[in-house]
C-alpha cells in the first residue's frame, strides 16, 4: 500500500523550500478506490476526518475509507462560523465539549498543521433579567465543573468590547454576559485539512467525488456501500453527513428522528481589527466575530422551516444586519461582502445521535444541529473508539438513538438556542 | 494645463461628464488636491499625476489604477469614517478626505513591503505550515498577522441613520442600463409593462459612453427614449444586488443625501440581466505594478474624464477595445508607442518596474519597449451572479473563451447583451428587444412567443496567462505561482483552491479573478477550463452596508394604555420581552404588605390572550393542554399547562369559557407569540379538520389584577350589573359585565398572589380610564398600584412557579410538582408519552420549596446544589418575603432530595456553602389557599 511519506510542516521547512523551490508533498494522496476496507466513513468534514485519525492513531485501524461526494469540508465543516466553547449547560454537554476544546487547543501541534485557535473570549450577552438569570446558571454549571465562565456587567463588556452600545436607551439593553475566556475561534478549513493529512499520513485514504447511492446489508448486518465509483465491501459504515444524514441513514433502512434545516451566515469586507472577543446575543439571534483577515463574521439561527436547498435569503440579512447595529451602530458603514447557507441535523432534543443502529455495523454520528463543528475532534476521538471496539464511550453514553424510544433526553435546547 | 483641472488632464472629449467650470478640492493622504465636478476621486488622482494609490494586501506592492471601474481592488480608500470606498466609482466631493488603507506610516514608504522580500517563504497558506510551536506563541504570531490585514478603519463612536427601505413591484425589473439593457427596457414598456431599469454607474449608456461618436449618438437617443417613456422608472447609481426566491430582488441605491444607501426589495414578475461584460486582467510578471491598465480602464480615464493616464504607452491586446483605447490615447495626445495585437502573433512576456512603477515591457520578440503604460486588453468575463442566484449554471463557451449562462435559465428570468453574446450596436439592441418583449410577454400573458435573434459570443483568444507568473487575484494578492503550487499540494478543486490560497474571496468576489484561477488550475491538472468549473456565486452581487440592510428598527417596544400613568406615579420599568413594565414603584416590600393587608392593583397587559371560536375549541384545550377541558361549564375557568412533544413545559395560563363555542385563552407574557405559533402549527398541519379559530387580542384588552382581602369591596363600587359575592361569582370563575361604565370586561375570580383577587380584561381604549377610576375610589383603602417585583414576591410566597424561571429546557410536567394537573388517562395530547415515561420511570429533578436555614440569606438565583462534586440541584427562585420576615426559595432538586425536611448545601456563586431545607409545600403562604376561595 502506498503510503504518504509525512514530511514536516515547519518554519524551517518552509525557509528551506523558499530557498531551494522546491515543492512540498500532496497534502493528501489520491488513490483509486479499493474493492474492501475495515472502515468506510461517509462524509469528509470534521466528524468523518477526526474519526478516521483517530481509528488510525489512537486504535492502528488504518484501512480506512473515507468517502464524499464533493470535497474535503465541503459541508457544515467549511461553512460554519467557526466558534467553540464549551460553557454549556448539561453536565454531559460541559464533560463533552470540554474535552472538545481541550483537543482543538493541542491540535495544531498534533496534527502538525496550524489551525489558528484563538482563544479570544467568548461573550453571550443578557438583554433581559430572565436571560441573565440563564446566564447566571450556566456560569454556576460551568464553574462547578471547572470551567472558566462568569457573570459580568456592562462596564466589563465594554473594556472588552469598547465597540459596543451598553448604554440603557437603546430597544435592547445589554444588562450583562456570560464571559468564558477560552472560547474563541478556529481556522475550521485548516481543521478539516489538518485531519485529513494526518489521517492520510496514517494510510487512510480519502476520496473526495465519491458518491455513496446505496447501503449493502445482508441479514441485518451492513456489507458495503455503493458508490459512483464501484461497490466496497466494509463490515463498519459510518454515516458522518449532517444535514443528509436522513437521507443516508434511509439508504440503510434506518430511520432517525431528524429534521434537516438550512442556517444562514455572513461576512463583510475586511477592515481594521476592532473585535477580539466573540460576541453573541440569544435574544437578538445573532452571533459575530471578526477574522484574522479582518472579516466579520455573522451567523444567527436556522430557518424556520426544514430544507435540504442552500440558498440564501434576503431577510437573513436585514435582520443581522439590524441586530448587530443594535450592538455596535458605529460600524453601520461597512458592508456585507458575501452570504451562504449550510444545513444543519436537528432532533427532538437538540443533542446528536451518536452509536449504533439496528442495521449491525452500520453506526452513525448526525443530529448536530447547529454546533457540530464544536464537536468534531471529541466526537471523532469518541466514534473511533467505539467503532474500533463495538463498546460505546462513557463520554457519548447519553447520546444513543435507543434513547429516543425509552423516553431519555439529553436535552441541550436552553443552551444551544443561537447557542454560538 | 490649469492646475484646477490637474496637470494630467486633456482637451475636450466628445463624452465627457467632468464640468471644467466646477472645481473640487479634496485631500488625499494629507495633502490637498483639485478636481472637477464628475470626477470620481481616481479620475481626479489621475488627472493629478498620482500614479500609485495603495498598497497591496499582503506584500504591500504598490499599486496603481487597474479596472477603472466600482470592482477595482486596488482602488480602495478610506473617505472621511467610511471605509472601502471603491474611488475609481465615488466621484468626488468638497472638502472629501481620501487615504489609502492599510499602509505604515505611509503610502511611500510601507514597512510591509518588507514582505516582498520574504514572499518566496510566504506562499498562499504558508500560515498553515509555520507558528505551530509553541502553542502559547500563536496569540502573539497572530496579532501579527492581524496588522497586515487589510482594509480600513471603522469608527468606534456614531449611530446608526436609518435609511428607509422602500418596495417596487415592477412587471419588468432590468439589471443594467447599457445598450441590451435599454433596449430590453424599452421593447418590455412598448408592449405594456412597468419596467424597472437599474444601472450601476451615474448615467445610463454602457459601454457605449467612452465609444466613437456614433455610439455615443446611439445612447444619447436611448437615454432620450428611456427618460421620455411613462412606464419606465429608472435607477442610476443604483445596483441589483441579490436575486432571491420568486423573483425577490434586492436593489441597492446609492448617493443618498443623509444616509449613504438605502434598500429598494422588489418583486418582479420578470427579471432581465443586462449586466455587459466585466474586462478580466491578463496573467504575467508585474502585471500589478502601477501604470498597467486594462484597456476599459483606460478608455473610462481618457474618453469620460478627459484624463492622460500615462505619457508612453504600450498596448498588448487580443480584440478591439484595445484598439480603441489606442485610439483615445493617441487622441488626448498620449504617445502610443507600439500595439502588440495577439492576434496577428503578437505576445507580452513581463512589464518591468523602476522604483515600484512600470517603466517598460519585454515583448515575446525579445524586444523591450520603454512605456509608463501598459494597456491589456485580454478578454472578457460575463458576470452571471444574477442568473447564478436563480439557479442557472454557467457553462465555459470554448470558441468565446468565457463562461456564458447555461441552458437551465429559470423561465421568469433573461439575459441579454454581453452575457450573452457580442455583435454590433444593431445586433445588440435587437437582441435587446427581444428579450424585453419575451420579459414582457411571460410577466403579463404568461407565454412567451417572440423568438429572440442568435446571439452568442465572438471567437475570442484564449488569453488568461502568459508564459510568466504574474499576480491573478490583485484583492487577495495571489499570484498564478501561489495557485499552481497549492494545486500541485492537492488543493486541486476549484473549491479546495479558493479556500486555502483565498483567491476570489476578496472583495471584487471573483469577477475580475474567477476565471484566471480557472484556467490556471485547469492547466495544473492537466483539464480544461469546462471540466475544471466555476465557483458559485453568492450574493450580494457588490456589498451592501449593513446601515442600508438594516434600515430602521420595526421591532417597537410595546406598552400598555396604562403606561403613562405608571411613568408619571414612579413607576419604574423593566424589560419584558417586548415590553415595558413598571417593576414597582419605589418600594415593592410595601407594595406586598398593602397587598396583602388591603388591596393593591397590578397591570398585568401584556399577558398573551387569544379568543378561541368554533365548535372543535374543546378539542384543541384537550390536544395542547396536558388536563380535562370537556367539562369546563360555561362561566368557569380552569388552569393548564401545555407541554411540547418531549415532555417539557413551554406555557402555563388560565382559560375561560365564555359561550357555547367561545372560550378566552391567557398565556405568559413572554410565552404568547409561542403559543400562538404553536396553536396555529397543530391546526393547520395537524386538524385542519377541526372548526376552530384564533384570534390574538392580547393588546386589544388592558389588564388588571386587582388583589387584596379588600379586592372585592372596592369592584363592587364600580360594578352594578354582576353579582360579586363568594356564592354568585366563586373562585375560578368568570363574568362578563360593566366596569366603571365601560362594558364587555371580562372579570376573573383567579390570582397570581395569593390573595382573593379579580383579574379583569377591559377593552384597551378604556385600560387608563379604568385603572386611575380604580385607584380613586381605593384611595378610601389605601390602595397601592403594584409592579412585577411585588408580584414575583407574592408569587413565591404562594408557591407559584414561573414557566422558564422555576423550570428550563428539559423540565417535564411531572418535575413541577402538577401531578394532580397531568391527566395521563386522556386519549392523547400533546407530550403525553413522555410524560407517561416520565411517570413511570420517576426521572427528572422535582420542584421543592426550600427554606435557607439563615432565614436573612437570600441564595443567588441559580446558586447550585452540589454534592459530592455532582450537581443535584439549584435554586430557581429566591427572595426575601416581608410577609413571612424570612428568606424563601423555589428549586430544582434530584429526587432523592425532595423530601420534607432534608438539608441541602446551597452553593453560592462566591463559592460559599449555606444550608437550606427542603419545605412540605411550594407555598409558604396560605398553601391551602383559603384567601383565594375567601
Amino acid at each position: 500500500m502506498s503510503r504518504n511519506k509525512p514530511v514536516k510542516y515547519s518554519a524551517l521547512g518552509l525557509f528551506k523550500r523558499g530557498l531551494s523551490g522546491k515543492e512540498w508533498p500532496r497534502v493528501w494522496r489520491d488513490v483509486d478506490l479499493k474493492k474492501t476496507y475495515d472502515v468506510v466513513i461517509i462524509g469528509a468534514g470534521v466528524h468523518g476526518l477526526s474519526t478516521a485519525y483517530y481509528l488510525a492513531k489512537n486504535h492502528g485501524v488504518k484501512n480506512v475509507a473515507v468517502v464524499d461526494r464533493a470535497y474535503v469540508g465541503g459541508g457544515g465543516s467549511g461553512r460554519n462560523t467557526a466558534i467553540l466553547r464549551s460553557n454549556y449547560l448539561t453536565p454531559e454537554g460541559v464533560r463533552f465539549y470540554d474535552r472538545s476544546v481541550d483537543l482543538y487547543r493541542h491540535l495544531a501541534a498534533d496534527l502538525n498543521f496550524n489551525v489558528m485557535f484563538a482563544p479570544r473570549g467568548h461573550l453571550t450577552l443578557a438583554h433581559n433579567d430572565g436571560a441573565l438569570r440563564t446566564m447566571r446558571w450556566r456560569a454556576e454549571v460551568n464553574k462547578v465543573q471547572g470551567i472558566d465562565s462568569e457573570v459580568i456587567g456592562p462596564e466589563e463588556i465594554k473594556k472588552l468590547v469598547p465597540y459596543m452600545d451598553v448604554s440603557d436607551d437603546t430597544r435592547y439593553p445589554i444588562l450583562g454576559a456570560l464571559y468564558h475566556p477560552p472560547g474563541g475561534i478556529i481556522r475550521h478549513d485548516a481543521v478539516n485539512w489538518g485531519y485529513a493529512r494526518a489521517a492520510d499520513a496514517m494510510g487512510v485514504e480519502i476520496h473526495q467525488k465519491t458518491e455513496v447511492l446505496g447501503i449493502n446489508t445482508a441479514g441485518g448486518k451492513v456489507t458495503g456501500v455503493r458508490t459512483n465509483r464501484g461497490d466496497v465491501s466494509a463490515p463498519i459504515v459510518i454515516n458522518c453527513t449532517a444535514g443528509w444524514a436522513t437521507l443516508i441513514a434511509d439508504m440503510a433502512g434506518v430511520k432517525l428522528p431528524i429534521i434537516t434545516h438550512p442556517l444562514q451566515a455572513a461576512v463583510t469586507e475586511p477592515v481594521q481589527m476592532f473585535l477580539s472577543s466573540v460576541v453573541v446575543s440569544g435574544s437578538l439571534h445573532v452571533y459575530v466575530s471578526q477574522t484574522d483577515r479582518g472579516e466579520l463574521v455573522f451567523g444567527a439561527s436556522t430557518d424556520p422551516y426544514a430544507a435540504y436547498s442552500m440558498r440564501s435569503s434576503l431577510e437573513f440579512t436585514e435582520e443581522l444586519a439590524g441586530h448587530v447595529l443594535e450592538l455596535m451602530p458605529s460600524i453601520s458603514k461597512m458592508r456585507v461582502l458575501r452570504q451562504w447557507s449550510g444545513l444543519c441535523d436537528i432532533t427532538p432534543d437538540f443533542s446528536p445521535i451518536m452509536g449504533f443502529t439496528e442495521v449491525e455495523g452500520f453506526l452513525v454520528d448526525v443530529g448536530w444541529g447547529t454546533y457540530g463543528f464544536k464537536a468534531g475532534p471529541a466526537s471523532g476521538e469518541a466514534m473511533a473508539q467505539l467503532a474500533a471496539t463495538n463498546k460505546t464511550p462513557e463520554i457519548i453514553s447519553a447520546f444513543d438513538l435507543a434513547r429516543f424510544e425509552e423516553g431519555r433526553l439529553a436535552s441541550e435546547r436552553g443552551a444551544a438556542a443561537v447557542g454560538h | 494645463m490649469s492646475g484646477a483641472q490637474g496637470s494630467s488632464r486633456g482637451a475636450q472629449r466628445l463624452g465627457e461628464v467632468v464640468d471644467r467650470n466646477r472645481t473640487i478640492t479634496f485631500t488625499f493622504n494629507g495633502k490637498k488636491y483639485k478636481g472637477l465636478e464628475g470626477d470620481t476621486i481616481i479620475s481626479a488622482l489621475t488627472a493629478n499625476g498620482v500614479k500609485i494609490v495603495s498598497r497591496s494586501w499582503k506584500y504591500h506592492r504598490r499599486r496603481g489604477v487597474m479596472s477603472g471601474n466600482y470592482h477595482d481592488p486596488n482602488c480602495h480608500f478610506q473617505v472621511n469614517d467610511e471605509p472601502n470606498v471603491r474611488g475609481a466609482h465615488r466621484r468626488l466631493e468638497e472638502g472629501m478626505v481620501v487615504s489609502t488603507q492599510n499602509v505604515s506610516p505611509s503610502l511611500k514608504f510601507d514597512i510591509g513591503a518588507v514582505n516582498q522580500k520574504l514572499s518566496r517563504f510566504l506562499t498562499a497558506g504558508f500560515y498553515y505550515k509555520t507558528f505551530i510551536k509553541p502553542e502559547r506563541l500563536w496569540p502573539t504570531y497572530e496579532k501579527v498577522l492581524q496588522r497586515f490585514a487589510g482594509g480600513g478603519k471603522v469608527a468606534a463612536t456614531g449611530h446608526h441613520v436609518p435609511a428607509d427601505k422602500r418596495y417596487a413591484h415592477p412587471d419588468v425589473l432590468v439589471a443594467g442600463g447599457g445598450p441590451s439593457g435599454m433596449s430590453a427596457a424599452l421593447s418590455a414598456a412598448d408592449a405594456g409593462s412597468n419596467v424597472l431599469l437599474v444601472e450601476e454607474e451615474y448615467e445610463l449608456g454602457g459601454f457605449l459612453r467612452w465609444g466613437t461618436a456614433d455610439e455615443l449618438a446611439v445612447a444619447q437617443s436611448l437615454r432620450e427614449k428611456v427618460a421620455a417613456h411613462p412606464k419606465i422608472t429608472t435607477l442610476t447609481n443604483a445596483v441589483v444586488a441579490g436575486r432571491y426566491d420568486q423573483n425577490w430582488v434586492s436593489v441597492i441605491e446609492r448617493g443618498l443625501p443623509v444616509v449613504m444607501e438605502s434598500l429598494i426589495k422588489v418583486r418582479t414578475a420578470t427579471l432581465v440581466a443586462a449586466p455587459g461584460l466585466i474586462e478580466r486582467p491578463y496573467v504575467f510578471e508585474g502585471n500589478d505594478l502601477p501604470g498597467v491598465m486594462l484597456s476599459t480602464a483606460v478608455l473610462r480615464l481618457v474618453n469620460l474624464y478627459a484624463v492622460k493616464p500615462g505619457e508612453r504607452a504600450v498596448v498588448f491586446t487580443g480584440n478591439d477595445s484595445g484598439i480603441a483605447a489606442a485610439e483615445a490615447l493617441r487622441g488626448i495626445g498620449v504617445d502610443v508607442v507600439q500595439v502588440v495585437d495577439a492576434r496577428h502573433g503578437g505576445g507580452l512576456v513581463r512589464a518591468t518596474s523602476s522604483r515600484g512603477v512600470l517603466s517598460g515591457v519585454e515583448l515575446s520578440d525579445g524586444s523591450k519597449v520603454l512605456c509608463d503604460l501598459l494597456v491589456v486588453a485580454a478578454g472578457w468575463t460575463a458576470p452571471t451572479t444574477l442568473l447564478n442566484l436563480s439557479g442557472n449554471h454557467p457553462v465555459f463557451d470554448e470558441a468565446g473563451a468565457r463562461f456564458v449562462p447555461g441552458p437551465d435559465l429559470d423561465d421568469t428570468v433573461f439575459a441579454t447583451g454581453g452575457l450573452v453574446g457580442d455583435g454590433t450596436i444593431d445586433e445588440i439592441l435587437a437582441h435587446g428587444a427581444a428579450v424585453g418583449r419575451q420579459a414582457s410577454e411571460r410577466a403579463t400573458n404568461g407565454s412567451v412567443t417572440t423568438v429572440a435573434p442568435a446571439f452568442s459570443p465572438d471567437p475570442h483568444l484564449p488569453l488568461f496567462f502568459g508564459t510568466t507568473k504574474g499576480i491573478v487575484d490583485f484583492s487577495e494578492d495571489v499570484s498564478s505561482k501561489d495557485l499552481l503550487t497549492a494545486a500541485h499540494e492537492g488543493y486541486n478543486s476549484v473549491e479546495l483552491l479558493k479556500r486555502y490560497t483565498t483567491a476570489t474571496m476578496g472583495p471584487a468576489q471573483g469577477k475580475l479573478e474567477t476565471i484566471n484561477t480557472v484556467a490556471v488550475l485547469a492547466s495544473a491538472n492537466g483539464e480544461s477550463i469546462e471540466e475544471t468549473g466555476t465557483t458559485v456565486w453568492r450574493p450580494p452581487y457588490v456589498p451592501i452596508t449593513l446601515g442600508a440592510l438594516a434600515g430602521r428598527s420595526y421591532e417597537p417596544v410595546r406598552y400598555s394604555p396604562m403606561q403613562a400613568w405608571h411613568e408619571s406615579h414612579g413607576g419604574i420599568n423593566i424589560v419584558a420581552g417586548q415590553w415595558m413594565r413598571p417593576e414597582h414603584y419605589g418600594d415593592a416590600a410595601k407594595e406586598v404588605s398593602t397587598v396583602r393587608s388591603g388591596v393593591g392593583i397590578i397591570d398585568v397587559t401584556p399577558l398573551g390572550k387569544f379568543e378561541l371560536k368554533g365548535t372543535d375549541v374543546t378539542k384543541l384545550l384537550n390536544l395542547v393542554y396536558v388536563n380535562k377541558w370537556s367539562k369546563l361549564e360555561v362561566g368557569a375557568v380552569r388552569y393548564g399547562v401545555m407541554c411540547g412533544e418531549d415532555g417539557v413545559i413551554f406555557d402555563d395560563g388560565v382559560t375561560g369559557h365564555l359561550s357555547e363555542d367561545r372560550y378566552f385563552m391567557s398565556t405568559t407574557s413572554s410565552g404568547a407569540a409561542g403559543v400562538y405559533a404553536h396553536l396555529e402549527s397543530w391546526l393547520q398541519t395537524g386538524f385542519p379538520e377541526w372548526d376552530v379559530t384564533i384570534t390574538n387580542v392580547t393588546s386589544a384588552y388592558a389588564s388588571i389584577n386587582i388583589a387584596g382581602p379588600q379586592s372585592r369591596e372596592l369592584l363592587s363600587k364600580l360594578v352594578s350589573d354582576v353579582d360579586l359575592s363568594n356564592e354568585a361569582f366563586p373562585y375560578m370563575n368568570l363574568r362578563t359585565g360593566t366596569i366603571a361604565g365601560v362594558p364587555g370586561c371580562h372579570m376573573w375570580r383567579i390570582g397570581f398572589t395569593g390573595e382573593l383577587s379579580f383579574e379583569i380584561h377591559v377593552p384597551a381604549g378604556f385600560g387608563a380610564y379604568v385603572w386611575e377610576t380604580l385607584m380613586e375610589h381605593g384611595a378610601d383603602f389605601g390602595i397601592t398600584p403594584f409592579g412585577l417585583e411585588a408580584q414575583r414576591i407574592m408569587r413565591l410566597e404562594k408557591g407559584h412557579f414561573i414557566v422558564g424561571q422555576d423550570t428550563d429546557g428539559v423540565t417535564q410536567g411531572f418535575s413541577a410538582g402538577i401531578d394532580w394537573l397531568i391527566k395521563l388517562d386522556k386519549d392523547d395530547f400533546i407530550g403525553k408519552p413522555e410524560l407517561q415515561w416520565q411517570h413511570d420511570s420517576g426521572a427528572g429533578f422535582r420542584l421543592v420549596g426550600i427554606h435557607p436555614n439563615d432565614p436573612k440569606q437570600v441564595p443567588t438565583e441559580a446558586s447550585q446544589i452540589v454534592i459530592d462534586g455532582i450537581i443535584q440541584g439549584r435554586i430557581t427562585s429566591s427572595r426575601f418575603s416581608p410577609t413571612l420576615n424570612r428568606s424563601i426559595c423555589l428549586g430544582l432538586v434530584v429526587p432523592a432530595l425532595a423530601v420534607a425536611g432534608t438539608v441541602v448545601p446551597i452553593r453560592l456563586p462566591n463559592g460559599t456553602i449555606i444550608q437550606g431545607t427542603v419545605m412540605e409545600h411550594h407555598a409558604s403562604y396560605d398553601h391551602e389557599g383559603a384567601k383565594l376561595r375567601g
